[in-house]
């Protein structure tokens, strides 16, 4: 398979540069299933290098072994600066890691972190040094140019500040110079706008001769960011390429293994004429500042903005679950001509898709079936009797109708992939019977074939009769899937967007507010 | 790095590594079977080789049906006391002030007959009473004024313990009419074994109900183990949490009754050598039957577990330390094994 690795035609009269860090042979056998097969990578000094694949394609496997999690087969050969190294065991001072968890405490000031990752500056009878701690953090953090109080817990810094940190904490005690930092899907957990602020630093780092293994699900950022691209598909490289060389259609091809449209369009009709189904009236709260909302009956309505637009508190408040005091009124007009105050908007019973699938949407030591049946307990059965039989039959309709695939419903869901996983969160929101259903962030951290996967879930559901409301700080979610949009901007609705005039272009020049 | 990153890193090829993560087939659920097997009832495996240990070890006086009674009896409320709090545990609410209510409510009904003359039946009515009293305040503290229930059930502890002493001066309660009918609920025994074996297994199969039969038990796992996801799926948290206070208030009332109905006396100090026993016997119980969820089997096998063993090690004349020392040892060696099986599982699931 190392035939797989190759190098680009356009190294033609370039002198071929010794590798920072090159891989041979990697493979990595967990019980029956290969979830490496003879992989082969090679890093160049000072590329930004990155490593795509899907969900189960062998990439964190990868960053796992390199970070000495796992010990590969037997057969693999690594070396770093042409010096070999004991993969899986030893993970040289070359190679540093930025975990997609970020590896920080967030009780913690930056200060706390970096010295956790870095040491403490200490005098005697092991008493810290304060002022030099202090001092050494300003330093390592000056490089990057970001507004910090180091003395703040991170809980109450934004997360492009957090991945900064977790970043300085990485490389803390290189001088710059040759070696590889590992980023493992840094923008996973960024709002948009703060990717641009994210690859400025990414840039920086590659500025200092320190080579970047970038680890993406997102084509987008990989042809804005990478030097070349690596893909992985079922524990295999498929191949290495320059990024120059190839377009997004093509590597999205690589990755999925059959020709997938990065630029899909679900296909679902305007409804323009419909009757509305939700209406919502001078909503506020922690970042809404007075949006009104009408929803037509079967139309996928996208709620789009930048962090801090309200665009991921809007679908919370509709679901009657923020957080923070709301005011407003909403109503269901088909089931009622009655508003209700917007603080009672649990009442309407309209389910919700979180943002967080992990941290908000899954109980992950519950089974597939005690999932997706947890919003409808109380119908199951009588007299507080739990019916497993009628349960049994629920998770079975839901999953198949669904198409989740998993073991059985008694399976941990923690075994099922991301995709998945979101599935049974939508089953358990649609099992309510719901007037409407709202998704957050519905594709955040998964990659491109679920997405597409997901993106077809939503228009078949839209087909069937379903409305639905769709928030999302990621723009191509909102066009691949929405018949209209409202644009959010400083928590009022900015720009409505449909038809024709629904374009990448008037979006992204709406969410941000400016006239491109 | 945080050791929650490491161990989450580790965890995680589950998920990612296999091609798709499940597939379905039978050597996965021969593999299940097995496990199961291996895993649900470890401790009754562990409980049976005691048995056998210590039938060859003092053979004249452990194997008979006399020693299994008074096992039986001498842990009905240490188990009693072990599932009051295990409804709270399941939604991951501690209520450490058990301990105190069984005191209190001891107590209380002991005052109520001996001092005030009040008849037994609604003695025990108003001493129940105060159980769910207690409950209440500690929902309140804990659910509305949004209080961590570890400390906030210790400090409703403590003035439980003040008020104890403001009543009773640290002296039982002790009086002959606490002798006739009232000293008939907890020592009336039927074939050697006490009532208060009776009511255990009568709560035990009313827990194990709720728990694994009711929309409410399952409601409240899901609130134990992620309250966001709970709330969202529009399970109504605050209000279950608050239930599961003021059951195991209501719960740890009746068997403080049962307790100072077995002394015989109201005693300032009853309940307190309950509190690390019932816990004990909690956590250890939800290795059992249903990993990782607290629940009423398990529990009663940990009880007869570590009840046989300390029992065992008197019969043995075993040093009065070895009771003790055999419950550390088992809580440690059930916990770390159950880790170890759970770290294999997920190897293999990765597979």
């Amino acid at each position: 398979m190392s035939a797989a690795v190759q190098h680009a035609p356009e190294r033609n009269g370039s002198r071929p540069t010794p590798p920072v860090l090159e891989i041979t042979g990697l493979s990595k056998t967990f019980g029956a299933t290969r979830a490496l097969i003879d992989a082969s990578l090679d890093i160049r000094p000072g590329e930004i290098h990155a490593l795509v694949g899907q969900n189960g394609s062998g990439k964190s496997t990868l960053i796992k072994t390199l970070a000495g999690y796992h010990a590969p087969d037997a057969g693999s050969v690594a070396q770093i600066d042409s010096e070999l190294f004991d993969l899986g065991r030893a993970v040289p001072d070359g190679l540093r890691f930025v975990h997609q968890d970020l590896g920080l405490v967030l009780e913690l000031n930056a200060m706390d972190n970096l010295a956790l990752h870095g040491g403490f500056a200490r005098g005697a009878a092991g008493r810290v040094r304060w002022r030099e701690q202090e001092q050494e953090t300003y330093r390592v953090l000056a490089r990057f140019g970001v507004d910090l109080d180091i003395h703040r817990p991170l809980a109450a810094a934004t997360p492009v500040e957090r991945t900064v940190v977790a970043i300085a904490a990485a490389l803390q005690g290189w001088n710059g110079g040759r070696g590889v930092l590992v980023l493992d899907e840094p923008t996973a957990v960024l709002p948009h706008d703060e990717v641009e602020r994210l690859f400025a630093m990414v840039r920086e780092v590659r500025s200092a001769g320190t080579s970047v293994l970038y680890v993406s699900h997102r084509l987008d950022e990989i042809f804005e960011l990478a030097d070349r691209v690596t893909v992985l598909r079922g524990g295999r490289v498929i191949g290495t390429h320059d990024v120059a060389d190839i377009d997004a259609a093509q590597l999205a091809s690589l990755m999925v293994g059959e020709d997938v449209d990065p630029d899909y369009r679900a296909p679902v009709a305007a409804r323009p004429d419909a009757p509305v189904v939700l209406e919502a009236r001078d909503v506020h709260g922690r970042w809404l500042r007075g949006v009104d909302l009408d929803v037509h009956r079967g139309e996928i309505l996208g709620i789009a903005g930048l962090a801090g637009a309200g665009v991921l508190e809007l679908p919370y408040v509709i679901a009657g679950c923020a957080q923070h005091p709301v005011s407003g009124r909403i109503r269901l007009p088909d089931r009622s001509p009655e508003w209700k105050d917007a603080a009672d908007a649990r009442q309407l019973d309209i389910p919700l898709v979180p943002a967080d699938r992990g941290r908000e949407g899954i109980v992950a030591e519950f089974a597939v079936s005690e999932n997706l049946s947890l919003s409808v307990l109380g119908r199951l059965g009588r007299r507080g009797r739990l019916d497993k039989r009628a349960e049994a039959q629920l998770v079975e309709r839901w999953t198949q109708r669904l198409g989740v695939v998993a073991a059985g419903p008694g399976a941990p869901i923690s075994t099922l992939s991301g995709g998945n996983q979101q599935k049974v969160v939508v089953a358990r929101c649609l099992v309510r019977d719901p007037a409407l259903l709202v998704l957050c962030e519905p594709t955040a951290g998964v990659d491109i074939g679920t997405r597409v996967a997901i993106y077809d879930l939503i228009a078949e559901l839209s087909r069937a009769g379903l409305t639905v409301v769709l928030s999302s700080s990621d723009a191509g979610d909102v066009l691949a899937m929405c018949t209209r949009v409202v644009v959010l901007r400083g928590g009022k609705v900015a720009a409505e967007l449909g038809g024709d005039g629904l374009t990448e272009h008037a979006l992204v020049s709406a969410m941000e507010g400016e006239d491109r | 790095m945080t050791p929650t990153t490491v161990t989450e890193a580790v965890a995680d090829p589950a998920a990612q590594a296999g091609s798709p993560p499940v597939r379905a087939g039978t050597p996965l659920s021969q593999r299940l079977l097995r496990g199961l097997a291996f895993d649900r009832i470890g401790a009754v495996y562990v409980w049976l080789g005691i048995i056998v240990l210590f039938s060859l070890w003092v053979p004249e006086t452990f194997p008979n049906l006399a020693t299994a009674k008074q096992i039986l009896n001498a842990n009905a409320i240490t188990a009693l006391a072990a599932m009051s709090i295990t409804i709270p545990l399941a939604a991951r609410v501690f209520d450490l002030s058990f301990a105190g209510v069984m005191t209190l409510t001891g107590v209380a009904v002991a005052h109520l007959i001996a001092k005030d003359g009040v008849p037994v039946v609604p003695a025990i009515a108003l001493a129940l009473a105060i159980g769910v009293g207690v409950g209440v305040i500690n929902a309140v503290v804990v659910v509305v004024m949004r209080i961590d229930s570890f400390i906030a059930t210790l400090a409703t502890g403590s003035l439980i313990a003040a008020l104890i002493t403001m009543v009773t001066n640290e002296v039982p309660i002790t009086d002959a009419k606490l002798g006739g009918d009232f000293a008939r609920i907890g020592q009336t025994s039927i074939d050697g074994v006490t009532l208060a074996v009776v009511y255990c297994a009568i709560v035990a199969i009313g827990i194990w109900y709720l728990l694994e039969h009711t929309a409410t038990g399952r409601r409240l796992y899901a609130t134990g183990f992620n309250p966001d996801a709970a709330r969202l799926a529009g399970v109504r948290i605050d209000r279950l949490r608050f239930g599961s206070l003021v059951a195991s208030g209501g719960l740890a009332g009746a068997t403080g009754i049962v307790l100072a109905s077995t002394l015989g006396s109201g005693s300032p100090t009853a309940g307190t050598p309950y509190l690390l026993p019932a816990f004990a016997a909690a956590f250890l119980g939800a290795t059992q039957l249903k990993h990782g969820r607290f629940n009423a089997g398990g529990t009663i096998i940990a009880v007869l577990l570590l009840g046989t063993g300390v029992t065992g090690l008197a019969l043995a004349n075993a040093p009065q330390w070895a009771g003790d020392m055999f419950v550390g040892v088992v809580l440690i060696a059930a916990l770390a094994l159950t880790g170890l099986q759970r770290r294999a599982t997920r190897t293999r699931g990765a597979a």
